[in-house]
Formats: structure tokens, sequence, C-alpha cells
């Protein structure tokens, strides 16, 4: 069995332990059964902040060693990193529909940075597309991907920069707004889908080696085809 | 729809995305091993 299916079949199991704790965890006296949701919505949007900052180390290792592994490391976590984002937001669109009563608002900082960190990554995809050149794909994803990572911490700290709709951290160092029972559950939920991330960022690099293996064979092959013409047979011409 | 079936939903639409990232990610490695 490959690293890859043990990481993700670990990953599943954890997955099936931080569903039943989320189920069985105490709802919320206000939010109801809504208070659930949380244990995506804070786990997911924690695993993209995570993916995101791998992406800015991956970033500079491959300014400073130039080398296809760290690119690799830096595009792959971009991916995982925005499908996480995406379920993030969306999980927090249907929760604050129930207990904002707007599953939006432009005017919150939290939603409104979350909302263009998720494009701006989009965006890094979009440009790793649209160039062919593997180092100049490189170098230009890697510039970005240095830049974007501020985002992170801005995103993080909206709620306290900016006092809008979006709540402030639950957890805090001078104490927690949430009863144990809740705190246990999102925290194993937060490892489930950290190891989660862990699996498909493997998943996704052994991808893009086979992907890598797979182009150099093809242009390979286009280069055979090609061949110089024989002397003799420009002589006849 | 009742609070606890939104809640249900949610949950099965956000591993179910998860799910097809991890299928997807298995077709395209399959793709380029041929």
């Amino acid at each position: 069995m490959t690293k890859v299916r043990v990481l993700l079949g670990l990953a599943g199991v954890a997955l099936v332990v931080g569903l039943w704790f989320a189920l069985t965890a105490p709802a919320d006296a206000l939010q109801g059964e809504y208070s659930r949701i949380i244990n995506i919505h804070v786990p997911t949007i924690w695993v993209a902040y995570v993916a995101f900052v791998v992406t800015s180390v991956g970033s500079l290792m491959w300014m400073w060693k130039k080398t296809p592994k760290w690119d690799r490391l830096a595009a792959s976590s971009v991916e995982v990193g925005v499908l996480f984002t995406g379920i993030s937001l969306l999980t927090g669109m249907i929760w604050g529909n129930a207990v904002w009563g707007t599953a939006w608002d432009w005017g919150d900082a939290r939603l409104t940075t979350t909302a263009v960190m998720f494009f701006v990554y989009l965006g890094y995809l979009a440009l790793r597309n649209s160039i062919d050149d593997p180092k100049v794909r490189a170098k230009r994803s890697a510039i970005l991907g240095i830049i974007a990572v501020v985002q992170v911490p801005l995103t993080y700290f909206a709620v306290n920069l900016f006092r809008t709709l979006h709540q402030t951290q639950s957890i805090r160092p001078d104490g927690s707004t949430m009863p144990d029972e809740m705190i246990v559950a999102m925290m194993v939920n937060l490892g489930a889908f950290t190891l989660l991330y862990v699996a498909l960022l493997v998943a996704r690099i052994e991808v893009a080696v086979a992907e890598e293996a797979a182009s150099a064979r093809d242009t390979a092959l286009a280069g055979d085809a090609v061949k110089p013409p024989k002397l003799d047979e420009v002589r006849d011409v | 729809m009742s609070d606890t079936a939104v809640v249900i939903v949610t949950f099965l639409v956000s591993y179910g995305l998860i799910g097809s990232y991890a299928v997807y990610l298995h077709l395209k490695l399959r793709k380029a091993k041929g």
C-alpha cells in the first residue's frame, strides 16, 4: 500500500471520529444545531491558513534553491488551500444565514478579507495555468506566493482590527467562550482536517511528479519525430 | 427543511467536495501514469 493511501485512510478514519464528536457535542443554547457547523468551518480555514503559509515557505525555498520540488510543494499546497477556503466560506454562509440572518455582508472585515484571499489564490492557480515555461511559471508564482501570504495574518486578525459582524476568536489566551465539550470536538476535527491536508498535499505532489514525467516523455517523443535530413536526400533535391 | 437536516446536508456537501477532489487527484494520477 502506498504512503498516500495510508495517509488518506488515516485521515478518513480521523474524519469519522471527528464527525462523531461534532454530532454528539452539546448544541449551543442560542444557535441550536447550527453550532455544529463550527466543526467544519473553523478546521477548514485553519488548514487553509497552514496551506498558504506552506506555499510561502515553498516559494521562498524555490527562490533560494531553484529546485522543482519546492515549486511543486508551493503549487500543490495552494490547490488544497483553495479547496478548504471554499468549504469554509460555504459553511460560514450557511451558518450566517441561520444565525446572523444573512449569508454575506461585504461590510464585514473577516468575510471580505477571506473572499479576497480566496480569489487571490484562485488567481495564483490561473497564473500557473497561463505559463508554459516551467522556470518562468515557478518564478512568477513564487513571487505571488510570497506576497500573497500577507493575507493570512490580515484575515485572521481582521476580527480584532475591525469590529464588524464576525465574532472574535472563541479560544483566546485569557480563556474560552465555549464549553469544554465543544472545544474538544473542535480540536479533534482540527487534528483530522490537518491530517487530511497532509494526505491531500502528498497526493497532489505525487500527481505533479507523474505529470512532469509524462510531459518529459511526450517532449522526448515529439523531438524524436523530427529527424534531421540525411545528406543523400538533400543532394537528390 | 429542519435545522438538523440543514446541518447534515452541510456536512455531506463538505465531505462530498473533499471526496470529489480526492477522486479528481486519483484520476489525474492514473492519466499521467498512462
